[in-house]
């Protein structure tokens, strides 16, 4: 009987030990949230990951409303931004661009070193659009898609 | 990458005083852009009896003594962006190229016009789009292998065309389907058997249309070009027009209208396919080019690429061929058989016959992006060579035969900037 005790408790103490761990690793792991913005008299309310995708990966120049877009990179969230825009790990990315780049379609997103530059050009220019750590939203741009 | 940017740089305007009319109330960035691409490679082969060369413009062939100018470039790009629908792109390439070093090395000096969201023109000089990878061959870092299929790429070595283009987007059913017309004016200086440079004009025009969705993309494409320049036949030409031919030879001017280029016709028809889900990628490419000049006779070529990536590593494979069409030209016999005659009769025969392409290879070879925006590469190819495969793609030896296989090895280092 007591040997069946130590089994139930042994096993609620794994339980735990496990989730505690799992909780752990989920932590580690958590990156920032990365969120989508744009300029407030912009109209667009919000975007799909299928458009900032479309956006993003130079397949077209246009927002949703017919505007010309002007897309801007942030340098340091630039790989974890398209992995989880496209799946698709930065050398890959990369490698598109250049193709892109260098055959003279289209130009490559900007890029700015931090979330306050991108926040600022998106201020600056109503067409833009931008991603930054949601930590550092302001009032200022509107958020179109957040990013998990 | 480097980005060189000036917010509404005042100077900019003053300089550039047509694009002050220019609405930037909406969006406020011009700005310059400054970047490059490049490559160091190192190429050798197994035998001295034929040299290697990654395509036909170039001057310097590789054999078993490895070289580095078969596949080392290093391209500079300046962007400059009036605004979101005027842009502005050159692009200079140093690279083994025969001719004239900075024009013909000059792939790309442009102007863009988005004149609507899906709808861009360009005018200046501009990158051939004959087939999926033309008009980005120079930027190893873009593909896989150390250099664009042989077979299907190096029997064209145009780079540039001085013209125009149009590109319309359509979004159709969650992917983009992308018409682009074009037309121009093709200088290219190529380098002949003898010493000396082929200096060949061209009017060429064509169409393509390509389908993107998800991981797939398929590409249709047509080009037509006439040539309206002769080769540098004048060795063949001086005797033939001589009083000894004309004497005893007279059939022989018979040839002089196939020797000409002037007038002659190129018709290059291509079908593409190529998939990447980010693991997998394929990429394949059927084309027939149609000619009638014996300089450059009638051919198809076709290859397969299959590769699987493994963290930063791509491991890849490559299958190529191309064939020519054409019967031997039968060079007529002089009236009396004297030696010196006879000689020019093989002679004749062996350069008009020297033109055929019988091709076809395996490759594998590795990438791995070890760092960011650079790329090592290392490529195994072991050529076949039949019969009848002249010297369009490979440099002949005067003293050796051709052999039969031919392994060609390559490491390299790409990058961008």
């Amino acid at each position: 009987m007591s040997c069946l005790w130590v089994l139930i408790l042994y096993f609620n103490a794994m339980k735990i030990f496990t989730a505690l761990l799992l909780f752990f690793v989920a932590a580690s792991e958590s990156h920032a949230e990365i969120v989508v913005i744009g300029n407030v008299k912009n109209n667009i309310q919000s975007l799909n990951s299928a458009q900032v995708e479309d956006i993003f990966m130079g397949r077209t120049r246009s927002l949703p409303n017919g505007h010309f877009v002007l897309p801007v990179c942030q340098s340091t969230l630039r790989p974890e931004f398209y992995q989880k825009l496209t799946t698709k790990p930065i050398e890959q990315i990369n490698a598109y661009w250049a193709m892109l780049a260098f055959r003279g379609q289209i130009s490559q997103p900007i890029e700015y070193p931090d979330d306050n530059s991108v926040l600022s050009v998106i201020n600056e220019n109503r067409d833009a659009i931008g991603y930054i750590d949601s930590r550092h939203i302001n009032n200022s741009v509107r958020v179109l898609l957040r990013l998990n | 990458m480097i980005k060189i940017k000036y917010h509404v740089a005042p100077f900019l305007l003053s300089l550039m005083p047509f694009v002050s009319d220019v609405a930037m109330a909406d969006n406020k960035l011009s700005s310059w852009s400054l970047k490059g691409f490049g490559t160091l490679a190192a190429t050798g082969t197994d035998t001295n009896k034929i040299g290697f060369y990654r395509d036909k413009s170039q001057t310097q062939d590789a054999d078993s003594g490895w070289g580095i100018t078969n596949d080392s470039q290093l391209g500079v790009q300046i962007d400059w962006k009036a605004d979101e629908s005027l842009q502005a792109t050159v692009q200079w390439i140093a690279r083994d190229h025969a001719g004239n070093f900075f024009e013909q090395n000059l792939d790309w000096a442009f102007l863009r016009w988005s004149i609507q969201n899906d709808v861009d023109i360009r005018l200046g000089r501009l990158g051939v789009g004959v087939f999926s990878l033309s008009d980005y061959r120079n930027i190893s870092y873009a593909y896989p292998w150390i250099r664009p299929p042989h077979e299907f790429y190096s029997t064209i070595p145009y780079y540039h065309i001085d013209g125009a283009d149009i590109t319309k987007k359509f979004s159709i059913d969650d992917g983009y389907l992308s018409i682009k017309l074009y037309g121009g004016y093709s200088y290219n200086q190529l380098p002949t058997q003898s010493s000396g440079v082929n200096n060949q004009q061209s009017p060429a025009t064509g169409a393509n249309i390509s389908y993107e969705k998800g991981a797939w993309q398929a590409r249709l494409g047509y080009t037509y070009a006439t040539i309206t320049s002769n080769p540098p036949i004048q060795d063949l030409l001086t005797p033939i027009n001589s009083p000894l031919f004309t004497q005893y030879w007279p059939d022989i001017k018979q040839l002089i209208p196939a020797m000409t280029m002037r007038g002659k016709e190129y018709h290059f028809g291509s079908i593409g396919l190529a998939y990447d889900d980010g693991i997998w990628l394929s990429q394949m490419e059927a084309a027939y080019i149609a000619s009638n000049t014996l300089w450059s006779p009638p051919r198809s070529s076709a290859y397969l690429s299959i590769g699987r990536r493994i963290s930063t590593v791509t491991l890849y494979s490559l299958l190529g061929i191309a064939k020519t069409f054409q019967n031997d030209v039968n060079v007529p016999n002089p009236l009396v058989p004297n030696p010196t005659l006879l000689a020019y009769q093989r002679q004749f025969s062996r350069t008009l016959n020297n033109n055929g392409i019988n091709e076809q290879s395996v490759s594998l070879g590795t990438r791995w992006d070890f760092y960011n925006n650079m790329a090592l590469k290392a490529q195994w190819s072991h050529y076949w060579l039949g019969a009848h495969n002249g010297s369009q793609q490979w440099q002949q030896s005067v003293s050796n035969t051709t052999p039969n296989t031919v392994n060609v090895m390559s490491v390299g280092i790409d990058f961008v900037f």
